[in-house]
């Protein structure tokens, strides 16, 4: 039987642990629906841009413009969104793992691989693998990026593409399907395409001016457009994060509640065995001395 | 009227009908008032005017300092799509002043082309957000 000491002991640290984990759980849970909400707010964004795109389609040949030429994919170039905090359950080894498994099959096809990585956690793992070859690694950029964070990145994959250097670009996030659902998924932002899903239903814009030209229109669009993606995928990601971080904290909490009170029994029974026996001891005495 | 939406990817900043709006585009700044010919122009970092009614007066105007977008105008709608729009009344000048000194530190010591780049995107970005901050100051 432990003494009592070291039971006392072992459970005044627990309780101290589940006062942290339980201050996580809640600062994640409002970093997480502040994530959510920004994220909704690009939507408006991201359907005005790709309806004018569709229609910028409607007068123009997109396919010539350098960054919807599809090309043979000799190199792949993989944008991954991950953290620079770990507690986070399966958050970054998730799109790790998404990263890994498309570079094994990119091995097989002959398809060189590059990365692009966001967050020291993706950084200090893909820096051991040489299959991968790293381009740059951006910090995490917290709980609020703003336009002027991914810029670099949109400038980078843009160059990429249009020097041919890659020939495909795909993006690695987690998508926030609720606060209990993350799934790391990946998405292919070069070549751009535009869905039009209707074409008689798109207005022409025949009569339109453009100033100082339907080139110069077409690139901002389209940069717009990438633009908003990947500022999506970062709130997304960012949701994601804090959601799975509440999770694996609230499980945290809980598993601390269960040791604390088979602590307390463990405790309680060693106390009422040292009183048992103390007793005993008084009795046995007494009963000696007769 | 025409009908005026500034979109941001921090979500809708302005959405309603105005008489009039001043926008800075690649081909140099220009003013929409109704019936606008159907227009899709580039817009560049500077400031956005906006007035509401035909009788308001300059010093009432609605102010927006935006960074690079596009800008619509079709059927008295006008849409301009832009990264950050930053209005008068969410401006602070003394930190929009700080972070133009930044800037401008960045600028100085900038050690290569490309930094060199970076730092004056971000003083020329931040002196817009300081004249939009300082207009804010003579309206009172």
């Amino acid at each position: 039987m432990a003494s009592t000491q070291i039971l006392q002991r072992r459970r005044k640290s627990v309780q101290s642990t589940r006062q942290i984990t339980k201050a996580m759980e809640l600062v994640a849970a409002s970093k997480m629906r502040r994530a959510t909400e920004v994220a909704q707010q690009g939507r408006s964004y991201r359907k005005a841009a790709h309806e004018l795109l569709s229609r910028l389609s409607t007068v123009t040949d997109i396919v010539d413009h350098p960054l919807y030429t599809k090309r043979e994919v000799k190199t792949r170039l993989y944008v991954a969104i991950t953290s620079d905090r770990g507690l986070a359950g399966a958050y970054n080894s998730n799109i790790i793992k998404l990263l890994t498994k498309a570079a094994q099959q990119d091995q097989k096809d002959n398809i060189t691989t590059k990365a692009i990585i966001i967050g020291n956690r993706g950084v200090q793992f893909i820096k051991r693998i040489d299959a991968i070859d790293l381009l740059a690694a951006f910090p995490s950029f917290g709980d609020h990026p703003t336009a002027n964070d991914i810029r670099p990145i949109l400038t980078s994959i843009s160059e990429l593409y249009e020097n041919k250097e890659v020939d495909d670009v795909q993006l690695l996030y987690t998508v926030h399907q609720s606060n209990i659902a993350q799934v790391a998924t990946s998405l292919s932002l070069l070549p751009a395409r535009v869905d039009v899903s209707d074409p008689d239903a798109v207005e022409s814009l025949n009569d339109v001016t453009f100033e100082p030209s339907i080139t110069a229109v077409l690139d901002n669009v389209t940069e717009r457009l990438l633009e908003v993606q990947i500022w999506q995928a970062m709130l997304e990601s960012i949701a994601s994060e804090h959601s799975m971080r509440m999770l694996s904290m609230k499980n945290a909490t809980d598993n601390a509640n269960d040791l604390i009170d088979d602590l307390t029994l463990a405790f309680n029974t060693a106390r009422q065995a040292n009183i048992t026996q103390e007793i005993a001891e008084v009795t046995g005495g007494a009963e000696a001395m007769k | 009227m025409i009908h005026f939406t500034l979109y941001s990817l921090d979500g809708v900043k302005f959405d309603d009908q105005v008489y009039e709006v001043i926008i800075p585009t690649l081909d140099g700044i220009i003013g929409v008032l109704p019936g606008h010919m159907p227009l899709i122009s580039v817009a560049t970092d500077g400031v956005i005017l906006v007035r509401r009614t035909a009788t308001e007066r300059d010093d009432q105007r609605d102010v927006f300092a935006i960074s690079g977008g596009t800008v619509q105008v079709e059927n008295d709608q006008l849409r301009v799509l832009v990264d950050e729009a930053d209005s008068a009344d969410s401006l602070n000048e003394k930190e929009v002043q700080d972070a133009y000194e930044r800037a401008k530190n960045l600028k100085a010591n900038a050690k290569d082309h490309v930094s060199l780049q970076n730092a004056q995107a971000m003083m020329d970005r931040h002196a817009v957000r300081l004249q939009v901050a300082s207009m804010k100051r003579r309206k009172k």
